[in-house]
């Protein structure tokens, strides 16, 4: 990159917020997925103003841009494909405004999702998208990927909790979509194009959020299985049965044993699955509800059904859940993660396509969902210092993506396509679907400066 | 576990960001476990030459082992930091103002490299002598940060204070008292702290006490843990630190009304795995009410005084040490904890202004003691 444009870049952010190094630009080739591409620059903007600065220079000069929070995405979104400037948002993080008689509060992109949450609490209130990643993850990222979590399951991802945003364009012009009112009909709904766009549209400098008072109350159940095939089972007959739990996770044994051996919790290592139940809301609500999915599990063929007793346990239990892809490096120690979803019914079916995957691919694959809205993550465990074993995952992988799209869901749940699902995008969508999205990209970044590479193949 | 394996199995997750006092300060990516260790392995397969720049992004840190603690994949970043750092001292990368810390320890006995004779200073206005002949049952480790930052002598004066009026029979080192040498030891400066180990086990060997006692964490760790690891025998007393002590000793104390909250001491809770005593003690005081701040035992945040940072960074503590009150301030305490006089001072540094009050446990003690 051009000396004259690093020095453009400094008197924009100031000369401690501009990376150069080699040393510095290799942290910032990677995000938690595999591809690495090392950017040219590292800039770290504290302003709107800023950003459209940096926006209106690369514009100009024609440098992609790719944007990143805390680089814990799971589809290398912040990976910087074409070099370019990395713009990192992590010291925009200020919460600008918690308005309690609207619920609804005004952030800025950097704030980790755990703080705003710790933030919130002392007022009764909090924010319900909930990435395991959430004490580190950033809310502009959960809004470029529409993350997800175990509670969206009965709350619903993050565009449902979106109601406005500021944005720069590619072209450094700074728009305002939505507001922050909960009903509005006026005009495209801009917001959730922006929701879920992997930092290929704009950039979000302020976004306006929704928040929700705490429940009440909430008790979590662990159900144990001999059986994965039972467990799936279980899931899919508790959504038919009418109940929406608040979290209805899934966990393989593989999985349960490294979770167990990080936080030593007491999981059952010898279950051959696991669900992470939780119900949530007025106190007297929730005991009927525990009794009726115990039934389900039992009938199913739960081994045990278990009510977790102390706050302290159930901490613990999320903790060990939360971790749990990071755990898996005890099994092996590379890692590939996938998204798919599928109708909820059809859980079942798509737990044993993937055992069988894993049995013909000859790859271990931990089984991990957030089952009860049929999003599973795959772990594709290998060691990719091991010739061969890369390639495995690519054939494991495309059978993955297969499947799914045959039981009629989707290449990915809530990290997104990125770089590592973009080669797939033509398996889910027709040419001209393709069409529209790309013209959509077109009317935005009609340069294509902004992440380029990622979504759409090329 | 091997240096290479260890690097391997960070699968970059990120999740070490969430207790990193250095990411947290400077929300850039050298300084969480996941990009330090990238460079360490860079290192290792050789496609990065140690460096000034290297080093600096190696020593930049509290060393207070939240990564450790918190990283599901059981990456010990703690450890392959002390390794690299022992193989950037011998290559002669250690930042200066760091070497001359080490310096200054080797030469003088202590950190602040003030004379020897200096450190009973904290004692010279008590009315009883701490310094004494005999065999005594307890030696009191007093530590650096206390014999010699003025603003740190109320503890081992509360320290003591406690000791006379239980009818303890104690002594501590005076001037045969050195740094415990835990700043030589993450500066990389392995034989240099098995130097002053020796001399300190000399020192303690010739009192005949069977036990030690400390008020410093630091100090604690290093007694318990590394001394053994370091000389490969066993201690020649039982080490315990003041919370532990406090939370056995079964003190009548006079009642205090007040919200309090605890900040574990990274050397005490992480590294030695002392998280209930403290909190046991405190729990025993009638009338107080004992809250958790949001990130707390193997999650807690440092204080921002950790490792050698102080001597590198000057200014660095101070933005940690106001998240951590801030943590404090959230969940409504009216005072905050601790159980190490560096934690002491580096909070109560940044407290001013804020009605927060910070005290250490063992003046709290010392406060609430009824005669």
């Amino acid at each position: 990159m051009r000396e004259s444009i690093i020095r453009q870049l400094k008197s924009i952010v100031g000369e401690e917020n501009v990376l150069t190094d080699e040393i510095d630009l290799l942290l910032y080739s990677y995000d938690a997925s595999f591809p690495e591409s090392r950017p040219d620059v590292v800039v770290f903007p504290r302003s709107t103003e800023e950003v459209s600065r940096i926006m209106a220079l690369a514009s100009a000069e024609k440098i992609p841009v790719i944007p990143r929070g805390a680089g814990t995405g799971l589809s290398g979104g912040a990976v910087a494909l074409k070099g370019g400037i990395v713009l990192s948002l992590t010291k925009m993080n200020r919460i600008l405004k918690v308005d309690t008689e609207n619920l609804v509060v005004e952030v800025e992109p950097g704030l980790v999702n755990a703080h705003l949450q710790t933030a919130l609490a002392p007022y009764g209130l909090f924010y319900p998208p909930d990435p395991a990643s959430m004490k580190v993850c950033t809310l502009g990222g959960n809004i470029a990927e529409n993350a997800g979590g175990p509670r969206c399951l009965k709350y619903g991802v993050t565009k449902d909790y979106v109601l406005g945003l500021e944005v720069v364009l590619p072209d450094g012009a700074i728009i305002h979509t939505g507001g922050q009112v909960i009903k509005n009909t006026s005009g495209y709904d801009l917001t959730r194009l922006f929701v879920g766009s992997e930092g290929t549209l704009g950039i979000v400098t302020k976004a306006i959020l929704r928040v929700l008072p705490l429940p009440e109350a909430k008790k979590t159940m662990l159900a144990i299985f001999d059986s994965l095939e039972a467990a799936s089972r279980t899931v899919s007959a508790t959504i038919a049965a009418g109940i929406i739990p608040t979290t209805l996770e899934l966990m393989d044994n593989l999985l349960i044993r490294c979770a167990e051996d990080f936080t030593h919790v007491g999981l059952p290592t010898d279950a051959e699955a696991l669900l992470l139940i939780e119900v949530d809301g007025a106190k007297e609500a929730l005991e009927p509800q525990v009794q009726a999915i115990e039934k389900i599990c039992r009938k199913e063929g739960a081994r045990e059904v278990k009510l977790a007793t102390s706050a302290a346990e159930v901490d613990r239990l999320w903790l060990a859940r939360r971790t749990v892809i990071g755990a898996a490096a005890r099994a092996r120690p590379s890692l590939v993660i996938q998204d798919v979803t599928v109708p909820r019914s059809l859980l079942p079916e798509m737990v044993s396509r993937i055992v069988e995957i894993s049995r013909k691919v000859g790859l271990l694959i931990g089984v991990l969902a957030h089952a009860g809205d049929g999003n599973l993550h795959p772990l594709l465990l290998f060691d990719s210092r091991i010739p061969g074993e890369l390639e495995k995952v690519h054939e494991a992988e495309k059978e993955i993506f297969a499947a799914a799209l045959e039981l009629g869901g989707t290449l990915t749940g809530e990290h997104g396509i990125g770089l590592t699902k973009r080669d797939f995008f033509p398996l889910e969508f027709s040419p001209r679907e393709i069409e529209v999205t790309r013209s959509i990209k077109k009317a935005f970044d009609p340069m294509n400066i902004l992440n380029p590479g990622k979504i759409l193949p090329e | 576990m091997e240096l290479s394996e260890a690097l391997y199995r960070c699968n970059k997750c990120g999740f070490c960001q969430a207790s990193c006092p250095f990411y947290q300060l400077t929300r850039e990516e050298w300084a969480n476990a996941r990009g330090r260790l990238r460079l360490v392995r860079e290192a290792l397969e050789g496609r990065l030459a140690p460096s000034d720049k290297y080093a600096l992004r190696l020593y930049r840190c509290f060393m207070c082992g939240a990564c450790s603690a918190t990283c599901p994949s059981g990456v010990p970043a703690e450890e392959v930091l002390l390794k690299t750092r022992e193989e950037l001292a011998r290559k002669g990368f250690i930042p200066s103002p760091l070497e001359e810390l080490g310096s200054r320890v080797i030469s003088t006995g202590n950190i602040s490299g003030e004379d020897k004779s200096l450190r009973l200073s904290w004692a010279q206005n008590l009315d009883f002598p701490v310094r004494r002949n005999g065999k005594p049952d307890f030696v009191y480790f007093v530590g650096c940060v206390s014999s010699l930052y003025p603003q740190a002598y109320g503890l081992p004066q509360s320290m003591v204070y406690i000791l006379e009026k239980r009818g303890v029979n104690y002594s501590v080192l005076g001037e045969e008292e050195r740094c415990c040498g835990y700043p030589l030891l993450i500066n990389g400066q392995v034989e240099l702290a098995l130097e002053v180990a020796k001399k300190n086990i000399a020192a303690v060997k010739e009192t005949g006490a069977k036990v030690l006692i400390t008020t410093c964490p630091s100090c604690y760790r290093m007694w318990k843990k590394f001394y053994p690891e370091l000389l490969g025998e066993d201690n020649p007393v039982e080490v315990v630190h003041s919370s532990q002590w406090l939370a056995e000793a079964g003190l009548p104390l006079k009642p205090l009304e007040e919200k309090l909250t605890y900040h574990d001491p990274c050397d005490l809770g992480r590294g030695s795995g002392v998280y209930e005593e403290p909190r046991a003690f405190l729990k025993s005081i009638p009338g107080v009410s004992l809250v958790e701040m949001p990130l707390t035992r193997a999650e807690a945040l440092c204080c921002g005084g950790g490792g050698n940072v102080e001597s590198l960074e000057p200014s660095a503590g101070e933005g940690v040490a106001k998240m951590r009150l801030e943590q404090a301030r959230l969940v409504g305490a009216k005072a905050v904890v601790t159980a190490c006089p560096q934690c002491r001072r580096t909070l109560s540094r940044a407290a001013r202004g804020t009605g927060l009050k910070v005290v250490d446990i063992v003046e709290l003690a010392a406060k609430l003691l009824i005669d």
